[in-house]
């Protein structure tokens, strides 16, 4: 079985390869379709043709993108990450430490979601129907048809300008103790963890209870099997497929999805430098960033496949 | 359309009885999806300014009994806004939210039914699509093909396929390695048999779940598109957006927020507990 | 009158300023934008407020904290480069001018010690001594000659390569001193070097995410689309900085950046929504708003070389449908002036007062666009984010249009990529125009035959040489009267509507002091960091 998983890792990771590189082109044909180049965006109101000529022509953007672009693939393959059009920085320098940030906010936000999240989709499941269950669906609806910026503004209005309990800005850079990390991390956490939980909750209601329906399950509770016992044995792990999906589909949003939190609270992350680089044209940047998503939902949803198929004894 | 499917399917999956009975809690979750559905369809005979006029010298007004639910930040009567971003809310995202599962939906299931190279093919080319960041996307939509209505639509569509699309796969491979499909198969049931009469019925629940939560999140970033420049045009306005412009008012508690952030509430909770409580019919097994 | 501020939003008080202005002499207005300049409130608590702030000593130390609105990866401390308020926060607290303009708008020395001209064509700099860079480098003739001739390269990137072209000679005399000659006499030339892109840079430079310059902060931190941080300059050649350290970031969202201003993290909210106001004010004591209207606008264009601005009666009409009173009122919140369809704002010496903004007459509107045949039509009309209420203002002309049986097709446009597909290009389209200095700038970018910039395709030989006219002389008041002709062939001739001009808005703590208004912008012309000083 082992050697089962091993090749098929291996081939997952081939196929992730390839779809990275079809990504890339993807983004690349993309980028190339929107109107304007760095050149003309940096100069905005000041663009006369004049200008716009020799700034393309010192920022080298003359020569065709394509070209650029596989440069670009060539300098990657050798651990290159290239250098930003808009300001001549290493993209690698502009995206080291936001990247970092990225990665604990997602961290700490799915540390905190998926547990609560898994723990509210399995209980309401178990009493479904019960009113238990209708709050913990209606509440969950409910706080993710409030728009993200909502929450976030509501949070900040009421812990950081009325209490003044919590900093209305979050700095990552500035975290000396585990009482700042907390309360950097309070609000965008909670608002991130209203907005992707409400996904893990509903789906793995809906797994649990598909699966408690069938008649392997329905056999158990015949013979006479408690009722968390036949939820833990034999529901869930069936269920266990569609519920890894579910909360990789949801953790995915951590990476480039979080533009709004990043925005509301100032906290440096990539989604934000990836919408920067769209809007300069950045190609360099925007390709790095894409790559860095491109890989982060690979992986995420990689893993959701091999937790389903291992799960699953008939899929081995 | 999932429903339609599984209303349709052949009469020995289960002794067909025409007529469902919803309990309350459905009932009442159709009825608030009805009643906005009858608003969108008759807003412009009832609202009572027309979408674009500023009535008040103020903004961010209070209810009162000229402006039932206050005024917006340029001095627009909220209520006329509300009536008329229904027409957009909830046609808008219905239309997406239906196409992108029954396609997600229906590619699931043929991926996971026919293994191979077909699945490969189509999971990591859905993968690569969901890659692609949703701004540049979005900007590339407006560039190559412009701005309307069905155009949005579409890309609501294409930005949620893929999720529904894994989700649906996850549940169909399960599905897939049981004994009855094996028995099916060798029965030589056609792949669309089997999809049809066999997968389905036992991913249903799950699958209109998916689609209650995709509708919700539908809601939600078609404001965020409006912004991009593609679909509803101004002065109109779909919910998501009147919250989102309106949002200087939140300190103040102004009903120009928290009036559409409540009819968004109200028709993504109804939509959800509707399905929720579905009649078993529609939702049971075939077993 | 108690000293706090109450109802800041009902426009009564720029109504009773504006009547103020529009009565006082010049002389007397100038004044009033002294005072008007620091309206840290409104009204008659303006003098009393600004009193109170010179009065004040200044206190040494302290990190100030400042977020603006706007910023990306293209953030840049190139000052030919800079585009963003951002950038010109940061460029005027690394590097400083030859001239600045002091809050009546008169050019004042800064790295310069004289300019000097006897025909304002050939000019003469003579810098001031003693002047280091950051890196230990003196001021000397080579680094202007440097800073200034840069703009003409096209591989720079200027934004202001437009303005300096005029500059066509340099000449280092001495060390001291440098002789710039230009094209044409332009007896602008020391306002013109107030601009922010003219900062003084070391010669050579190559890379400037340095920030080497000579002004009060030494840059510490500086990571594009996240933050900037300088350390007080020891050597700073002038006194000040007050602050030890200064540290500016943006905030883009309009509700967070107060809310952060609200909750203690930072001191002062460049540029907040009117709509915010009665937020800050509800807050107390603590904080205070800091009015400016320094002549930037957003203007509707019709291009006269095209359907529909190519009838003549199609672009009267517009200008008879646009409800200025409404746009001010509604969209701007009060925080504007109405406008008069030419960009010399209020705040500016030449602005002419007799000109009067054209009153808002629907039925003369309909008469015209019959005359147009443009009833019936759906005309449409670009307007997008990029462009400061270009939104709401196109649903204030949309909705009046309605009224009289016109359909403006009213089309909103990504923000992205605005200036480069639709700005200039568009048949009827939204403008967004920053403040510039002089007549002469705003005429020869935006109306001028040639102009890079020219909005409505305005094409005039008269007003070209009427131009070219004033530019050369040095009688203030012979081109007071040009300019004020200027000024009202541009109203009634092109085809720019300038509704209003708006005014901006910082809100700050009560702790940080010395903040005034400044004709180049707000945040004190954007260089508040050196002048300001935050209170124990």
């Amino acid at each position: 079985m082992n050697n089962r998983v091993l090749s098929l890792v291996l081939s997952r990771l081939l196929i992730a390869l390839i779809t990275l590189v079809i990504v890339s082109f993807a983004v690349f044909f993309a980028t190339t379709l929107l109107p304007g180049d760095t050149a003309s965006i940096l100069l905005g109101q000041a663009a006369t043709p004049e200008a716009v000529e020799g700034l393309r022509k010192a920022m080298h953007l003359d020569e065709p993108a394509i070209f650029r672009f596989l440069r670009w693939i060539v300098g990657l393959m050798q651990g290159d990450l290239g250098t930003s059009y808009a300001n001549e920085m290493p993209v690698a320098d502009l995206i080291g430490g936001r990247f970092v940030n990225t990665l604990q906010l997602a961290g700490v936000t799915a540390l905190f979601s998926v547990p609560i999240a898994l723990t509210l989709g399995i209980t309401s499941a178990m009493l479904r129907g019960s009113l238990y269950d209708r709050i913990v669906t209606v509440l969950t609806i409910g706080v993710i048809s409030v728009p993200e910026f909502m929450i976030a503004t509501s949070a900040v209005l009421i812990f950081a300008v009325y209490l003044k309990w919590l900093p209305a800005l979050s700095f990552a850079n500035e975290v000396t103790s585990l009482a700042d990390l907390l309360r950097i991390y309070a609000m965008p956490v909670i608002t991130l963890t209203f907005v992707i939980s409400a996904q893990m909750i509903r789906m793995t209601r809906a797994a649990v209870i598909e699966t408690l329906n069938t008649p392997y399950v329905e056999m158990a509770l015949l013979k006479g099997a408690s009722r968390p016992r036949m939820v833990f044995r034999h529901a869930l792990p069936n269920a266990l497929g569609p519920i890894v999906n579910a909360v990789a589909l949801s953790l995915s949003y951590l990476l480039g999805g979080v533009i709004i939190v990043e925005t509301i609270f100032n906290y440096p992350g990539i989604a934000k430098l990836m919408v920067d680089a769209v809007s300069t044209r950045d190609l360099p940047l925007i390709q790095s960033c894409a790559m860095i998503f491109c890989l982060g939902y690979l992986l995420l949803i990689t893993t959701a496949d091999i937790i389903a198929i291992l799960s699953n004894p008939r899929l081995r | 359309m999932t429903m339609t499917h599984s209303e349709t399917k052949s009469a020995r999956l289960s002794g067909t009885r025409i007529g469902y009975r919803f309990n309350i809690v459905g009932m009442v979750g159709l009825s608030i999806i009805l009643f906005w559905a009858l608003v969108a369809i008759f807003a412009p005979l009832i609202i009572p300014y027309p979408v674009g006029e500023i009535a008040d010298l103020d903004y961010f007004g209070p209810m009162s009994p000229d402006f039932w639910l206050g005024s917006d930040y340029l001095g627009r009567d909220m209520l006329s806004r509300i009536l008329m971003g229904a027409r957009y809310t909830v046609g808008i995202s219905l239309a997406a939210v239906t196409i992108a599962c029954f396609s997600g939906v229906v590619l699931g299931m043929i991926a996971a039914v026919a293994g191979g190279w077909l699945d490969t093919l189509l999971s990591r080319f859905l993968d690569a699509l969901n890659s692609i960041p949703s701004k540049l996307f979005g900007l590339v939509v407006v560039a190559a093909v412009g701005s309307s209505i069905p155009v949005l639509i579409l890309t609501l569509s294409v930005i949620y396929i893929p999720g529904a699309y894994r989700f649906a796969r996850a549940l169909a491979v399960n599905i897939n390695a049981m004994d009855f499909i094996t028995v099916a198969r060798i029965r030589g049931e056609s792949t669309l048999y089997l999809i049809r009469s066999e997968i389905l019925p036992n991913i249903v629940g799950p699958v209109l779940a998916d689609l209650g939560i995709r509708f919700v999140f539908i809601v939600l970033l078609l404001s965020g598109l409006s912004f991009l420049g593609l679909g509803v045009q101004p002065p109109f306005a779909d919910w998501g957006a009147l919250v989102r412009e309106n949002i200087g008012g939140l300190p103040f508690g102004a009903a120009a927020v928290m009036a559409p952030s409540f009819a968004i509430a109200s028709l993504t909770i109804s939509v959800n507990l509707l399905i929720d409580n579905l009649p078993r019919k529609i939702r049971d097994r075939s077993e | 009158m108690n000293d706090k501020i109450t109802n800041w939003t009902s426009s009564d008080d720029v109504m009773v300023e504006n009547a103020i202005r529009r009565g006082a002499t010049r002389r007397e207005l100038l004044q009033m934008m002294l005072a008007g300049g620091v309206a840290l409130s409104a009204g008659s608590l303006v003098l009393g407020r600004a009193g109170h702030a010179v009065a004040a000593t200044p206190v040494s130390g302290g990190a100030l904290k400042a977020a603006g609105w706007s910023s990306s990866t293209a953030d840049t401390l190139d000052p030919a480069k800079a585009s963003l308020s951002t950038d010109y926060v940061r460029c005027c607290s690394f590097y400083n001018r030859l001239t600045f303009l002091d809050k009546s708008g008169t050019p004042q020395m800064e790295l310069a010690e004289a300019i000097e001209t006897k025909d304002a064509k050939t000019w003469t700099v003579k810098l001031r001594k003693g002047v280091t860079f950051h890196d230990g480098k003196p001021l000397t003739a080579d680094d202007v000659i440097f800073s200034l001739k840069r703009h003409l390269d096209p591989s720079v990137g200027s934004k202001v390569a437009k303005i300096a072209a005029q500059m066509t000679g340099f000449k280092a005399v001495d060390k001291q001193t440098v002789e710039i000659t230009l094209a044409n006499a332009n007896a602008d030339l020391p306002t013109i070097l107030s601009m922010h892109h003219f900062m003084i840079v070391a010669d050579g430079t190559t890379d400037f995410s340095k920030g080497n310059g000579t002004g009060a902060f030494v840059r510490e931190v500086f990571e594009p689309g996240v933050r900037s941080v300088g350390i007080k300059n020891k050597n700073y050649w002038k006194s000040g900085p007050n602050v030890d350290s200064f540290e500016y970031f943006a905030i883009s969202d309009d509700s967070s950046r107060v809310n952060a201003l609200l909750s203690g993290d930072i001191h002062l909210a460049a540029t907040i929504n009117p709509r915010s106001m009665r937020l800050v004010e509800s807050q107390g004591d603590g904080f205070v708003l800091s009015k400016t209207t320094s002549g930037s606008y957003t203007n509707l264009n019709m291009r006269l070389d095209m359907e529909p601005g190519s009838k003549r009666d199609f672009v009267e009409g517009m200008k008879y449908l646009v409800n200025r009173e409404q746009i001010v009122k509604s969209a701007l919140r009060g925080l504007g002036e109405v406008g008069n369809d030419q960009p010399v704002s209020p705040a500016n010496f030449y602005h002419n007062p007799d000109l009067k903004p054209r009153a808002f007459n629907p039925e003369k509107a309909k008469f015209h666009f019959e005359k147009a045949g443009a009833l019936g039509q759906s005309i449409p009309v670009i307007a997008s984010d990029a462009a400061n209420s270009a939104i709401d203002m196109a649903m204030i002309i949309q909705a009046s249009a309605a009224e009289i049986g016109l359909k403006l097709d009213v089309q909103r446009v990504p923000a992205d990529g605005y200036w480069d597909n639709y700005w200039l290009k568009a048949p009827v389209h939204f403008g967004n125009i920053n403040p510039r200095p002089t007549p002469d700038i705003l005429f020869s970018l935006l109306y001028a035959s040639e102009a890079p910039w020219n909005e409505s395709q305005y094409k005039s030989e008269k007003f070209d040489k009427m131009l070219i006219e004033a530019r050369g002389s040095l009688d203030q008041e012979k081109r007071k009267a040009i300019y004020n002709e200027m000024q009202v062939m541009v109203a009634n001739e092109a085809g720019t509507i300038i509704p209003a001009y708006i005014s901006n808005v910082d809100a700050i703590t009560t702790k940080l002091k010395g903040l005034e208004a400044n004709p180049l912008g707000g945040q004190m012309g954007y260089a508040f960091a050196e002048y300001v000083w935050l209170e124990a």
